[in-house]
């Protein structure tokens, strides 16, 4: 008896240790290098011809791996104190990256990544306290506005709205249409579109200096002028019943837009890649009409990445991390749709017709970083949380300063 | 004299329950009782190894962390911080609609579930003497003990959701149209939501409890009283309900310990922040948030660790006396 | 005479009626989830229990067994490699102790053993940030070996409980009589007693096996890459996808999840249903 108890015993901890040993292995050197990015799915498709083109033009082979950020978040600050890294070239938020460059624990890029090369303060986002560029930048989405059907439109006989007393008017009559449940329909995810949403108003009619204070934290959420854009412009429109209630089962709310439940969707450009029923061919989009005086910006949330520096291929590493960052890279990328170049120099026709026009929505506006994921965590959660409180309010305009007390207080 | 030193030598002695076996210190030494002992080490050493190593020592350490700054030094910080925090105990938010602070939260939680999943399990059992084929009944309920927590919150968010969801369809064809919204995302809603659905995920374990305490009360008891012509609810009273009280005690023990502790549901039917401006947000939520910003910035861990130790102390009150219960022989 | 047994048969059918309604109505969760799991998404945005249209499918079966980086396949493994050692290593560990806090008399036993015991009602967060600190300083963080090791030690406390109120119903004859023959106590323990407690093993090991298996908060801290993560760390990862939730996959994925523990209970209810009731009531 005592025999078959202490074999089992010791078959298990050999299996156990035997596991450990194989699954504590770090990955086999070679000439590959890996890449860590967000990206899974349809989105990932999307993302590997531009690492084949890479492959095809220097030999160097490289791996793509999954992980989200806010998994890298905790793993990286662990892994970087053992001296190890998991990737060669791994894409993370901005806030991250510029955290730890000055800890050390990023490559210092100044010299390998030209600013001139890009959008004015595409960089900033990762430029270190001491100056130094600790990350490049590749391609974005933009988060122009209201996509709507042009179809429903033109059967309802309604036009893009040009100001903002329009845009009101444009709404009521949505609403007199009797298959409508509400005009702009929420969705929900974790809390990311409300949160877009919320940008577009305040980049539209707080102007871009006040995105940028926010996101800086020179501004407080509770100030007068802040809390007057919502008050005016938001508030009102959630009161009246204008956004639907936040949507979980993003398929209800994509069905139901484009089956005419409701007329306009605030999405980011990626929408063009999205599976059917949405259909490119019928999608159109306008911004929020400008404020007079105001100059307005659109957020451009733009894909930073870096290379750590205990990556033991820097050469390999910066090698991609060039060609990511160029113009060859990008338009590979853009091509393909959804996405819109960071660097300067990418011709207009590499563009489908749909991210053209996206495109051409920047024009006369500043180009704003996404303001939560900059921030991060714990602001970023909090911030969803708030927002959702405010959708979700039977009186949003008496709940109000509560509710940006509570941004604020996490700001 | 002499009497005085052997007063001062028993007085230096080693109390009677310290000493080994009895007799005296001075001739113990490694004989065969000494063997003995040392072969019995063997039975109580690794689990004592590991439960220090990893459970004992973890816990001494984060009660340290509680009264420490992220520099060392001590400070009663943390616990003001969290105590004053409205995270914590929101009073502007009472006394409803939620957030109510997570401390109000559990209690409110362990108010309505505890009652609720007691009395009912406890009339499901009585039912279920007499019904054909009610270990397939009872299989059902207990389901969603066995369920992991985690996909327990999943069907919690199926169950609420406006459009796919049993809840609000209910109420809107039974007339509450008001009703007829996603629970778990409007701050009214969401923790009643999330408290009744743990009552149909945990109602089965007092169900059976009580199921398996009915079939130790022996019949003669029932039959004697039949015969005394005891009205049926006099019996219960009298004679059930009494006799259930071990079964009682444990349940409201491990359910007061659940509660407290509850953790997966809320994470995943409304995410770490506890739901719409935290109204749906829990102790342990709190502390994991705690947790996960202290990565960044180590201060926050001081925090994490006042939130679990306040944590530690209300599940040991509420345990602690059952489980002295449990030890004595 | 014939009303009262009318009475009586009423009373059976509500009684029977009302039971059999109850366990209907406690299912419909579950019989929900499954309806969503077995049909594409987007035939149920607007209720399950809407039959028009009604394509049953495996699909989002297939798509969460083969998901590139959340696959449930490899979160059974993982599961696996954590729960079986976490199960069989604290049993065999807390029969020893609990035998020897049972037959063995030594100062201090019983606090000692009170203060084992109350370590179950301890709070997992309670041991979160040394233990998350103890794995960095081992080099065992995001690797199942730091879970085994953390599910043993909170086992333990239960089990040890579990055992010696089993062992202490044990009669004492068969071993004081292998005692005077002058047999040791390991001998006794492992010749004697241990096949004697196979049926304890059994329950406390069924019950185990669902608590490390259901565990999701020490995985939550522990693992972070994708391909070691349990089973029931997978299920929000699956729930919050990349631009949209794909109710079908998620529904499948937890059912998946499901269905171990589930398996388990169906074929071992007696094991289970005796080990819950064996520590928290005596006798």
């Amino acid at each position: 008896m005592i025999v078959l108890i202490v074999a089992l015993l010791m078959i298990t901890n050999v299996v156990t240790g035997l596991g450990v040993y194989y699954l504590a292995v770090p990955p086999r050197a070679g000439e590959t290098i890996t890449v860590i990015g967000p990206w899974a799915g349809a989105e990932m498709a999307k993302f590997l011809p531009v690492l084949d083109a890479f492959t095809n033009q220097t030999g160097i082979k490289v791996s793509y791996s999954i992980a989200r950020q806010e998994d890298l978040k905790l793993i990286l600050p662990v892994q970087f104190t053992a001296h190890r890294s998991p990737g060669d070239v791994v894409f993370m938020t901005s806030s991250f990256i510029k955290a730890n460059g000055p800890l050390g624990n990023a490559l210092d890029l100044t010299n390998v990544v030209d600013k001139s090369a890009y959008s004015a303060g595409a960089l900033d986002p990762v430029t270190g306290t001491d100056g130094k560029v600790y990350g490049a930048v590749y391609t974005g989405k933009v988060k122009p506005g209201f996509w709507y059907r042009p179809s429903f439109f033109a059967a309802h006989s309604l036009t893009k709205p040009t100001t903002w007393p329009q845009f009101t008017s444009l709404l009521s009559d949505i609403k007199n249409i009797s298959t409508v449940t509400n005009p702009i329909v929420s969705g929900d995810g974790v809390g990311w579109p409300l949160s877009d949403v919320t940008e577009h108003f305040i980049a539209t009619y707080g102007g871009a200096s006040m995105h940028r204070n926010l996101t800086a934290g020179s501004q407080m959420w509770t100030s007068a002028a802040v809390r007057s854009v919502f008050a005016n412009r938001l508030v009102p429109l959630l009161a009246a019943g204008d956004f639907s209630a936040p949507l979980t089962w993003d398929s209800t709310a994509i069905q139901g837009w484009w089956s005419g439940q409701y007329a306009l969707y605030f999405m980011g450009s990626w929408i063009t890649g999205m599976t059917p029923p949405v259909d490119s061919s019928d999608l159109d989009v306008f911004s929020l009409p400008p404020a007079p005086g105001v100059t307005g910006g659109i957020v451009f949330a733009a894909d930073y990445f870096f290379i750590p520096k205990y990556t033991t291929k820097v050469d390999a590493a910066t090698q991609l991390l060039r060609y990511l960052a160029s113009a060859a890279g990008q338009t590979v990328q853009v091509k393909q749709g959804g996405h819109l170049a960071t660097v300067l120099n990418v011709p207009a026709n590499a563009y489908p017709t749909v991210d053209a026009k996206v495109a051409a929505l920047l024009t006369g506006k500043d180009v704003l970083v996404d303001l939560d994921d900059t921030k991060g965590d714990p602001f970023q959660a909090n911030f969803w949380s708030q927002l959702k409180g405010l959708w979700t309010s039977s009186n949003p305009a008496a709940d109000l300063d509560s509710i940006l007390t509570s941004i604020q207080s996490q700001a | 004299m002499s009497e005085r030193l052997a007063g001062i030598r028993r007085s230096l002695r080693l109390p009677s329950f310290l000493r080994r076996g009895g007799g005296d210190r001075r001739t113990a030494r490694l004989g065969p009782r000494g063997r003995k002992t040392a072969a019995r080490v063997v039975f109580l050493a690794p689990a004592l190894v590991l439960v220090m190593f990893l459970v004992v020592y973890p816990v001494l350490q984060t009660v340290y962390l509680s009264f420490v700054t992220s520099q060392g030094t001590p400070t009663l910080g943390n616990y003001q911080g969290v105590l004053t925090d409205p995270t914590t105990v929101n009073p502007t938010g009472l006394p409803w609609p939620p957030p109510l602070g997570t401390l109000i939260h559990n209690a409110l939680w362990i108010a309505i579930h505890l009652p609720i999943s007691l009395f009912f399990g406890l009339w499901l059992a009585l039912i279920l003497r007499d019904v054909k084929g009610s270990s397939i009944v009872k299989s059902a309920i207990f389901l969603g003990m066995v369920t992991p927590m985690i996909v327990g919150g999943v069907i919690l968010r199926f169950l609420f959701e406006e459009g796919p969801g049993v809840v609000p369809a209910f109420f809107e064809t039974v007339g509450v149209p008001s009703l007829n919204k996603s629970w778990l995302v409007f701050r009214e809603t969401a923790l009643l939501g999330l408290i009744f659905g743990s009552v149909w995920l945990w109602t089965g374990f007092s169900l059976i409890v009580y199921s398996a305490g009915l079939t130790t009360i022996p019949k003669d008891y029932f039959e004697a009283a039949k015969i005394d012509g005891t009205p049926p609810h006099r019996m219960f009273f009298r004679i059930t309900f009494p006799l259930l009280r071990p079964m009682t005690l444990v349940i409201i023990t491990m359910t007061l310990l659940w509660e407290l502790k509850i953790f997966d549901i809320v994470y995943s039917a409304v995410g770490s922040t506890g739901g719409t401006r935290n109204s749906a947000d829990v102790l342990s939520l709190q502390m994991y948030r705690y947790f996960v910003a202290g990565a960044t910035n180590p201060g926050y861990y001081g925090l994490a660790a006042v939130v679990a130790t306040l944590l530690t102390l209300l599940t040991l009150v509420g345990t602690a006396w059952l489980f002295r219960k449990m030890v004595k022989r | 005479m014939k009303s009262k047994w009318r009475k009586i048969r009423m009373r059976t059918i509500v009684v029977h009626l009302l039971a059999w309604s109850v366990a209907l109505i406690w299912m419909i969760p579950f019989l929900g989830v499954l309806n969503t799991a077995t049909r594409p998404a987007s035939e149920v945005s607007f209720g399950w229990w809407q039959l028009n249209p009604y394509h049953p499918t495996l699909d989002n079966f297939i798509k969460a067994l083969t998901q590139p980086v959340f696959s449930i396949s490899k979160g059974y493994v993982n599961s696996l490699i954590i729960a079986v050692p976490a199960t069989l290593v604290p049993i065999f560990v807390a029969a020893l102790a609990g035998y020897g806090f049972c037959r063995f008399t030594f100062p201090m036993r019983d606090y000692l053993f009170l203060s084992i015991v109350l370590l179950m009602s301890v709070p997992a967060q309670m041991v979160a940030i040394p233990v998350f600190q103890i794995m960095v300083n081992l080099d065992l963080v995001d690797n199942q070996l730091s879970l085994i090791l953390v599910h043993t030690a909170w086992g333990l406390p239960w089990i040890i409980l579990f055992m010696r109120n089993f062992f202490t119903a044990l009669p004492l004859e068969v071993e004081e009589a292998a005692r005077v023959d002058g047999a040791s106590d390991l001998k006794i323990f492992f010749r004697i007693v241990l096949p004697m407690a196979i049926p304890a093993f059994a329950s406390a090991g069924i019950l185990q096996f669902m608590w490390v298996w259901n565990d999701f908060f020490f995985a939550l801290i522990l693992i972070y890459t994708a391909d070691k993560m349990p089973a029931t760390l997978l299920v929000p990862k699956l729930a919050a996808g990349q631009q949209l939730t794909d109710w079908g996959l998620l529904s499948a994925g937890s059912i998946l999840v499901l269905i171990v523990p589930l398996a388990l209970y169906v074929l071992l209810q007696k094991y289970y249903i005796r080990g819950m009731i064996g520590w928290t009531i005596k006798g």
